[in-house]
This record gives C-alpha cells, structure tokens and sequence, in this order.
C-alpha cells in the first residue's frame, strides 16, 4: 500500500512539472463560406454523392484541412462541408480551395482539383482527376438543369431535371485543355496514324473495352505506361 | 520488499535524469563589453532534440527581468540575428538567454553593458555570476587559416582563405559561422546551461509566435469559459484569429510568418452578453528561470580604458549617424488573396462621388442593401441578405480598418474625407464556427485606431515578431571622409562550408587586436571553432 502511495507520489510530482497543455486543433485553419441553401425540387438530384463523405481540403496556401464531412454539389460546381459545431452547410469559399478529396459509401478515392477552364464560361472549376501525369486526365462532372416532359410515369411531376453532361478532358499545364470522349474512337484521334495501330495492339492484348469512363481510365494508363507519343 | 524499493529506485533515478540538462544551444557573440545603443549580434546553434521554428533570446538584468528580447527565425538548427541595446540600460553585467518555448535547457552568457552617458561607475565595481560551470568548446586543427598576417594597417583590404580538410567536410553539420571582432583582454565571461520550463509541451510546436492569456469575468475574477476572444492584425487587408475559451479561461493564438513590429488588437466578449470581460496576457518569457550567485569584482583599470574607448566610439558613430546592420527584405505575411470575411460582394469608394458629410449619408447615397438608421437616439445598421432576398435582422460583423467594431456610434461620423473604401459582403457569411450576419468592412484613409478604447476587454498592442533578416552594413556604404569605428570587421553567421573559403575584410580605424573565428556543429552535436589572431596598428 506504502509502495502505491509513493509511487503516486512520485509520478503526480512529476506530472506538476509538466507544461501548460493546450486544446487540439487550437490553431487549425478556418473554413470560410456562405450558408448553403439547397435549390428547389425537380427531378434526380444535383449530387453525384447525394449523402455527406469524408473528406479533406487542400488550401490555396498548402494548408490541409482533414476530417471533414464534404459534399460536392455537381449543379453549382460548389463544395459544400458540414460544420457539426454549428450544425450547418457551408458552401466553401472556392477561391480559398486548391484541391479536395472525398472517399465515396465503397471506399473509392476522388481527388478533385480547381483548374481555371479557358474555354467556354471560363472560370475556376472542380474537375476530377482520373488519371494524373504529364497530361491529365479530367472529368468535369457536371450536372445540367433542363426541361423535360411534365407527365412521367408517376403522372404528373416537375418539368425540370438534373441530368448528368459530364465532359471529359485531356489536360496539361502550357496546353490547357482539349475535349475527349470516353470512346476507343476519340482515344485513338490522340495518336498518329503510325501510332495507332500499336495502341489498337495494346488494349486488345490486355482485354480492354474503351467503352466507357473505366475502359477509358485504363486503357489511358496503359498507354501512358507503355509511353506511346501522344498528339497534344 | 526489495523488488518494490528497487522499481522505486529505478523510478525516482528515471526521473532525476529526465531533469538534467541535456543537449544545450551554442550562443554566441561579437563582444562581452558593449555600450547602450549597440547591437549585440548573435549567432545560435539549435540542439538537435530541438524542434524546427522560432530561437527566443532574451537579455535580462541581474535580477533576472527581461529587458529586451528578439524572436529569430530558425534555419538548418541555426539562427542569427541582434538585440539592440536602449540608450537607456544601466551600466552592469546583464545575460544574454537563448532558448526555444518547448526547450528544458538554456545557455545563458554573460556580457557587460556600458551606459553611453554615465559610463562605468566610479567605485569599478560590480556584481557578476560565480559558481557557474563555464561551456569549453573543442578547437579544431584541421581547418588551417591561409593568408593572414600578424599585423595589419587601419583601412587595409585583407584577403584570407580558410582550408577545411575532407573529413571535417563531412562531419560538419549545417552551416559555419565566421567573425571577426576586436578582443578584450584581461577579462573572461562566461556561457552557461541552465534549466528551463518549457512553456508549451511539444506537441504544440514551435513554429510561429504564440500569444496566451486568460480571460476572467470582470466581476467574479474567476476564469470565463466559452469567452470569445478576436485577435486582430489591423492592416489594408486584415489578418484575423477568433478563440473561444474554455473552463480555465485560457486563449492562445499563433502568429506565423510576421516580422519585426506589428500592431496587434485583441477583443473578448460574453457571447451572450451578460457578463462583462476581462483580458490579460501571459507573460512568462519576462523572468530567468533560474539565477546564479553573484560576487563583487573590480574592474581592472585596462578594461576601463577600452570601455572608456568603445563608449567614445560609439558616441562617434552616432554622430556620424553610422548604422551598423541594414535589414535584408523579406516575404511578409500575406493576408491571402482576399480577406477573412470573404470577397466583398460589393467595393465602393466614396472618393470617386460627391463628398458626403457621414456615414448616414453614405449609406443612403452610395451603399447598396445597407440600411442605417436612427430610431429613438438608438442607432442600427442592417445588411441585405441576397441569398434569401431580405433584410437581415441582426447586427452585421462592421470591421473598421479589419477591428471588429461593436458600438455604431464609431463609424457614425466617418465621411469622404475619412474613408478611403467600404466593402460589403451581403449574405450569411461563416468564418471557422463563427457566423454573420452580412459584413461591413469601412477602410479609413489613416490607418490609425485611436478610435478603440483601451479596456478591460480590450488590449492594443504592438507586438515584436520574428527579427526581420539583417546583415553588417559593409565599408564601402560608408562615406570614407568618415571615421571607421567598426569594432566587428566581418560578420558572416551563415557560410556554406566548402574546401575553400575565401574571406575578403577591411580594416577599420580602430586599434587593437582582433579575433578571426570560426564556428560550427558538428554531427555529435558538438561545437568546434578555430581562432587567429592580428593585430591592427
């Protein structure tokens, strides 16, 4: 019992020593933004990611911000965080973001980074990056508000709806941007006649469908690996 | 029984160590005797177990008071800078302390300050530390001085070069640092280890300046929690920290990439208003943490002479309005690319309209979705809220020159003349967990704030941050019709070491015998350094 009683002693003499313990995340950056507030109803909804992710920001200055709770409203191309303190929306300042991430309901990865689009509406947009390199691969996954019948198979609904018109991008720093489709036809318009008949020989050995945004997504890193000249 | 002494034994010697001084800083100095009004130039070398950011040194007096502090930026475990020494300081012995804000040690060294006007005391007696254990550096053999003579003449250009062998190449850690400075002789004073209290654990870190305190209610005196407390750095584009306390009352706030004087605001407030505030800053780095035994010495009469001569020297080099270091420009703080409260939705500049007489008048003329009026003598000021295409109800976050401003009646009588612009953020803006209702952000053509009274909950500072970056005025900035009364020839606190170094110095016009040095760290950790010696005649 003495034994015990000294050595809490001891160790509560040694903790009076130790130095003033300030709170966690006491000097955390801030995010700044406007409250959000949610557009009116129509059909489908202007989220690809309709529930809040976990996710972190990457500031203009570098600064990481990381637990956060995100969500990417597609419509406005605006990042949305949930702030538990205050138990509200904030649309995230876009000029102070450079990039963010968020990690989807089955574990997948997005990172999104702001680029500044200089062709039709120029102005700083969130793209997806499929595949990053020398020449990116972008995805601006927007989500357009257009009419549509009024009577549906519910009867009578909205005459409006969101619909996915998500474009896809071929992107490098001096260069800029060029519109890709995900088609093999459009992949293939990259290379030189020469060229094409080695990437052709290249997808086909490997079982690989340019089809869709996945097909495109591989075969793009595969030929990236196998580091055939590319017409950009 | 035995076991149980023993786990006692092992517990207590454990902790006995944890406490010993361990690793020190290496501080370092151009002199030991300087004269008020001088710079005591300094050069530091960062233990290893040392955390990346700011080097804290302080001069205290004997009584182990702060009298003068600079916070320097470290790079590469190193750090260099100045204290500037007031015209004022009393002639004594005083101690130069360096030493980081999670550090358990500090080097402490000794030097004695002359006053310019009264000089030394005519007794020649004062008090200086006894019953210290001095720091004994190791000199180094393998680094061989080439081209330096045993006497040089006043003004002579002078043209060394230092040799570093291979091996000490490799085992040299960072950078080196090379003076040359006039000696004192007869006199010895010395550097020290002493304890410190870290004032923050490490998980804290160290980079940046921290600003504590702790705020109480004005009534009870006890520690207020959930307090708010704004700090402000009033500037054409603000800077801006909020903290909201807890049970203990304490607030800290962290000051990165800020150099030399910067002016500081900090506001504190009940957020349910109801209990008025007081603020209070910490200020531990104002005392030594522990101080040595002194005994009575007698200045020998050679020593009073160079004392004599510096004072002199100094008096000279006043007049001849002689600055010693100039600063080297850096990258301040930037306030980003717009400010805390968001990009304005809207920027007006009374200027470019009709002048108007107040802010009444500006916000009915020029200001769009502002409503300020006067009902019953009570004054209220209401944004526009576009998101939701109505009035707000509350009070909107109004900064005047980035200071939150509370009362209406101070921007009440701002015109033309007085502002300079007015930025208006007309939605529901949130910064952190801080939310407002709208933003009204009026920029005065002064810069001042005298406007905001100091009170309990208020605290107007002007704070020393990071010592802006500063070199030794060279020669050939001087006019040569001038008198040279350069006691430091060379100052070069941080020299890539190469093979070959070569050293090019003037002489001055001062006599005496001087010290060519070279310091650096090892990779053990350990200080080297190489002397020469020279006369000028």
């Amino acid at each position: 019992m003495l034994f015990v009683v000294a050595l809490l002693g001891i160790l509560a003499a040694n903790k009076l020593e130790a130095q003033e313990e300030v709170p966690k995340n006491w000097n955390a950056e801030k995010i700044r933004g406007n409250r959000f507030l949610p557009d009116a109803t129509y059909l489908g909804t202007p989220f690809i990611f309709e529930n809040f992710l976990n996710g972190k920001i990457e500031l203009e200055d570098g600064t990481m911000i990381e637990n956060l709770r995100l969500k990417y409203n597609n419509y406005r191309d605006e990042l949305i965080c949930y702030n538990s303190a205050i138990s509200t929306q904030i649309v995230v300042d876009k000029i102070s973001v450079n990039s963010f991430t968020l990690t989807d309901e089955k574990g997948i990865f997005h990172l999104f980074r702001k680029l500044y689009y200089t062709g039709l509406m120029p102005g700083d947009r969130y793209f997806e990056i499929l595949s990053e390199g020398d020449i990116s691969l972008l995805v601006y996954r927007k989500i357009l508000l257009l009419s549509c019948p009024v009577y549906g198979e519910m009867g009578k609904e909205k005459n409006m709806s969101y619909q996915e018109a998500f474009s896809y991008y071929f992107y490098q720093v001096k260069k800029g941007f060029e519109l890709v489709k995900p088609e093999k036809k459009s992949l293939l318009s990259k290379f030189d006649a020469s060229n094409q008949k080695s990437v052709k020989k290249l997808l086909q050995q490997n079982k690989i469908s340019v089809n869709d945004e996945t097909g495109f997504v591989k075969g793009w890193n595969l030929i990236k690996s196998s580091g055939v000249a590319v017409n950009f | 029984m035995k076991r149980r002494l023993f786990t006692l034994l092992i517990l207590l010697v454990g902790l006995s160590c944890k406490c010993q001084v361990k690793e020190g800083f290496g501080l370092f100095t151009d002199h030991d005797l300087y004269t008020s009004g001088e710079n005591i130039l300094l050069k530091v070398f960062v233990p290893s177990n040392e955390l990346p950011g700011i080097v804290n040194v302080g001069l205290f007096n004997l009584k182990g008071m702060q009298v003068s502090a600079a916070f320097l930026e470290m790079t590469d475990r190193q750090a260099n800078g100045y204290i500037h020494l007031s015209d004022t300081l009393s002639s004594g012995c005083y101690f130069v302390r360096t030493t980081t804000r999670t550090s358990a040690t500090q080097t402490v060294k000794e030097v004695y300050i002359a006053n310019r006007f009264s000089g030394l005391s005519e007794s020649g007696i004062f008090l200086r530390p006894t019953g210290v254990v001095p720091i004994f550096d190791v000199p180094i053999q393998t680094l061989q001085v080439e081209g330096i003579e045993k006497s040089y003449k006043r003004r002579e250009n002078v043209h060394v070069t230092l040799r570093f062998s291979s091996e000490l190449l490799s085992q040299t850690d960072g950078n080196l640092h090379v003076s040359i400075t006039r000696l004192t002789p007869g006199f010895n004073f010395s550097t020290f280890y002493t304890h410190a209290k870290p004032e923050f654990s490490r998980t804290v870190g160290n980079e940046g300046m921290i600003i504590s305190g702790t705020v109480t209610d004005a009534g009870t005196a006890k520690p207020f929690n959930n307090a708010i407390v704004f700090l402000t750095v009033p500037d054409s584009s603000p800077r801006f920290q909020y903290f909201n306390t807890a049970e203990n009352g304490r607030f800290y706030f962290q000051l990165k990439n800020y150099f030399g004087e910067i002016p500081v605001v900090l506001q504190c407030f009940d957020p349910e208003r109801k209990h008025e505030l007081k603020i209070r800053l910490s200020n531990t780095e104002n005392l030594l943490a522990s101080l040595p035994d002194f005994e009575t010495i007698v200045f020998p009469p050679e020593l009073r002479e160079i004392v004599a001569k510096n004072v002199e020297a100094h008096n000279f080099s006043r007049i001849f309005s002689q600055l010693q270091l100039k600063e080297k420009p850096v990258a301040e703080a930037k306030a980003g690319k717009y400010p805390f409260y968001g990009v304005p939705t809207r920027v007006v500049y009374p200027k470019q309209f009709i002048d108007l007489v107040n802010f009444d008048e500006i916000s009915r003329e020029l200001l769009q979705g502002v409503r300020f009026r006067e009902n019953n003598h009570v004054l209220t000021l209401q944004l526009f809220n576009f998101q939701r295409n109505k009035f707000f109800d509350e009070q909107p976050l109004i900064l005047l020159n980035g200071i939150p401003v509370e009362d209406i009646q101070a921007i009440r009588n701002l015109g033309t003349k007085e502002i300079d612009r007015i930025e208006e953020c007309l939605s529901e803006r949130f910064y952190g967990n801080l939310q407002f209702p709208g933003v009204i952000a009026i920029y005065t053509t002064k810069s001042d704030y005298s406007w905001l009274n100091e009170s309990d909950s208020v605290l107007k500072l002007r704070l020393n941050a990071i010592e802006p970056p500063s070199i030794l005025n060279s020669p050939t900035d001087n006019n040569f019709k001038e008198p040279d009364l350069r006691r430091v020839l060379l100052w070069l606190p941080s020299l890539k070491p190469e093979p070959n170094m070569n050293i090019e110095f003037q002489t001055s016009d001062v006599r005496g015998r001087y010290k060519l040095e070279i310091r650096g760290m090892g990779r053990d950790g350990k200080f080297f350094y190489k002397e020469n010696f020279f006369e000028v005649n």
